[in-house]
């Protein structure tokens, strides 16, 4: 009955581009996805694992400049763009990780943002490579076997496809034994090591995975923009992925899609009033982190919870 | 009798004061045996050193012939040395299901793929750990939880699911750190006759414990610390009445124990 649900969900999202003809309602649609994707990826490691990353903006950045790179000035195609942001993004979250996850979280926190800031000053200075602030304009619509995903709705198939196969895998990660044992590190990590459990490879794994996915991500959205610049790694995307997880829920699959999908949608709806729509929109943050602090999964998850003990009293 | 785990000359000293200075004693086959010593004799850094919770200075643990100082707790752990903690270490947000499921999950055969993709051999290992988790649950009494996350239990019944995970794994040893503290009185016996029903069945303990009583009602033999050295060991009776013990516990010897009482009388 659930999976039912589910998988009719997932295809009246395939079907938007036959309801709406609207550029503006699409681009809002691919945006949705693609943040929906990178939020879930940023759940794996901060939600399941307990590691909070800031690094998810500087592997954004990286897989939008690959991708672009790798078309405009190597002149490959957009798909083999995106598999070198996502081995770019694995690689480099293996050589920043190792070092630092034997540190400790807190070591991981700042060294994960100092990561993010690095790229962005990479983006920025090194001109050579990335043509520094005035970025590399009008990047190519990508096409496949002659077909060309030039308009907005044909643009939102590769980005609803990519959100399918990365909630897919994360969504049979998360409820696999890898998975589970991911939330027993997060719990705790000591108990997992009395359990013969090495919990270095699960943390690397679950880091590497979430780059690779984002990276990927940032990589379609920059062909969606048409363009990239160092305003690409804006903190506004950082941000906007870490809402989204605290407000469905931290190491809940499902909130975090919901609450993706949802978000992205918000600010739109709001625009009836453009001169308090972010004022508005900073309410409804607020009363929703005062009402359910452990965001939407946690709030559901507490009812539960109190259903239980009073059922075993 | 033979020696499981065999423990010679272990040190370990903290910003020059010798917590463990120089420990040295067996733990049988099939044995309980019981550590025992007043606050500060060094009781917690020796299981910390055994189990790979902190690295040894000096000295060797021998477990079924095979050193394992200096190896990492997981190796350790690998190797079937499970432990407890003092201070009970459950997975809080997690239904007792898979507490112990997770205890057992790296004693099987299942590889990362087989777990991604459910595959037989993955059903198959899953499924033995779902009969063995049910037998245990079932020991230790908490049977109606199974399914209920651990935060809900109280903390006697949380150190009862730690004992079961420890034992998920048919391990060769478990090494409990005080297993009844902050236990419910009434639950304790209920403790002892679980403990003595796995060692029944073969199964070795090694049991740090305040609960002198406890220690006297279970252990086989029993080994006292003091200042970070091993000060006496033998039957529980025979240190019951050891001089040194009773000083090194009550600050007294026996005949001050006894002049005290008449006088209190």
């Amino acid at each position: 009955m659930k999976a039912v649900a589910i998988v009719v969900a997932a295809l009246a999202f395939g079907l938007l581009p036959y309801l709406t003809s609207s550029n503006y309602i699409l681009g809002v649609a691919v945006s949705a996805a693609i943040y929906t994707v990178a939020a879930a990826a940023l759940n794996l490691i901060y939600g399941y694992t307990g590691l909070l990353s800031f690094a998810q903006l500087g592997f954004w950045g990286i897989g939008g400049y690959a991708t672009a790179l790798t078309v405009v000035t190597f002149g490959g195609t957009f798909w083999l763009g995106l598999l070198w942001a996502g081995l770019l993004n694995a690689a480099l979250a293996l050589i920043v990780g190792y070092p630092t996850l034997r540190v400790g979280r807190h070591a991981f926190v700042i060294v994960t943002l100092t990561f993010a800031l690095l790229v962005t000053l990479v983006a920025r200075d090194w001109v050579d490579l990335t043509r520094g602030p005035l970025g590399i304009p009008g990047l190519p619509a990508p096409s496949l076997f002659g077909f060309e995903f030039k308009t907005t709705s044909h643009f939102y198939w590769i980005a609803w496809i990519y959100a399918l196969l990365a909630l897919g895998f994360l969504y049979a990660l998360g409820t696999s034994r890898i998975g589970r044992t991911l939330v027993a590190i997060k719990q705790n990590e000591p108990l997992v090591r009395a359990q013969g459990i090495a919990p270095m490879p699960y943390k690397l794994a679950a880091f590497a995975i979430s780059a690779a996915i984002t990276g990927i991500a940032g990589g379609i959205f920059a062909f969606h923009l048409k363009v990239i610049d160092p305003l690409f790694l804006d903190f506004y995307y950082m941000q906007t992925f870490l809402i989204m997880v605290i407000i469905g829920g931290a190491g809940s699959f499902w909130g975090v899609v919901i609450a993706g999908i949802a978000l992205s949608a918000l600010p739109e709806v709001l625009r009836f009033s453009s001169d308090f729509r972010m004022i508005i929109y900073g309410v409804v943050l607020l009363v929703i982190m005062l009402v359910m602090p452990g965001g939407f999964a946690g709030w559901i998850r507490q009812r539960r919870l109190a259903r239980m003990r009073a059922a075993l009293r | 009798m033979t020696a499981l785990l065999e423990i010679r000359d272990l040190r370990k000293s903290f910003a020059g004061v010798h917590a463990v200075d120089g420990v040295s004693f067996t733990v049988e086959q099939g044995s309980i045996t019981g550590l025992i010593g007043p606050n500060g004799s060094g009781k917690s850094t020796t299981i910390d050193c055994i189990a790979g919770f902190q690295k040894a200075d000096g000295g060797r643990v021998v477990l079924a012939g095979t050193d394992i100082a200096g190896r990492s707790a997981h190796q350790i752990a690998r190797a079937g040395l499970m432990r407890t903690f003092q201070t009970v270490r459950v997975y809080e947000n997690l239904p007792l299901r898979d507490n112990l499921a997770i205890a057992a999950q790296q004693f099987d055969d299942a590889t990362w793929s087989d777990e991604l993709f459910r595959t037989r051999r993955y059903r198959r290992a899953a499924a033995a750990a779902e009969t063995r988790a049910r037998e245990l649950i079932e020991l230790v009494g908490l049977a109606r939880y199974y399914d209920a996350d651990a935060g809900i239990l109280s903390y006697g019944q949380k150190k009862l699911l730690a004992l079961a995970a420890a034992l998920m794994p048919r391990p060769r040893i478990v090494v409990l750190d005080e297993p009844v503290a902050g236990v419910n009185p009434t639950r304790i016996r209920d403790v002892e006759d679980v403990l003595r029903k796995l060692n029944a069945g073969g199964e070795t303990f090694l049991i740090v414990e305040h609960n002198v009583e406890f220690i006297t009602n279970l252990c086989h033999h029993v080994i006292v610390l003091d200042q970070g050295r091993k000060l006496a060991e033998g039957t529980a009776a025979a240190i019951h009445t050891d001089p040194r013990v009773l000083e090194a516990y009550l600050g007294m010897t026996p005949e001050m124990a006894e002049a005290e009482m008449r006088g209190a009388a």
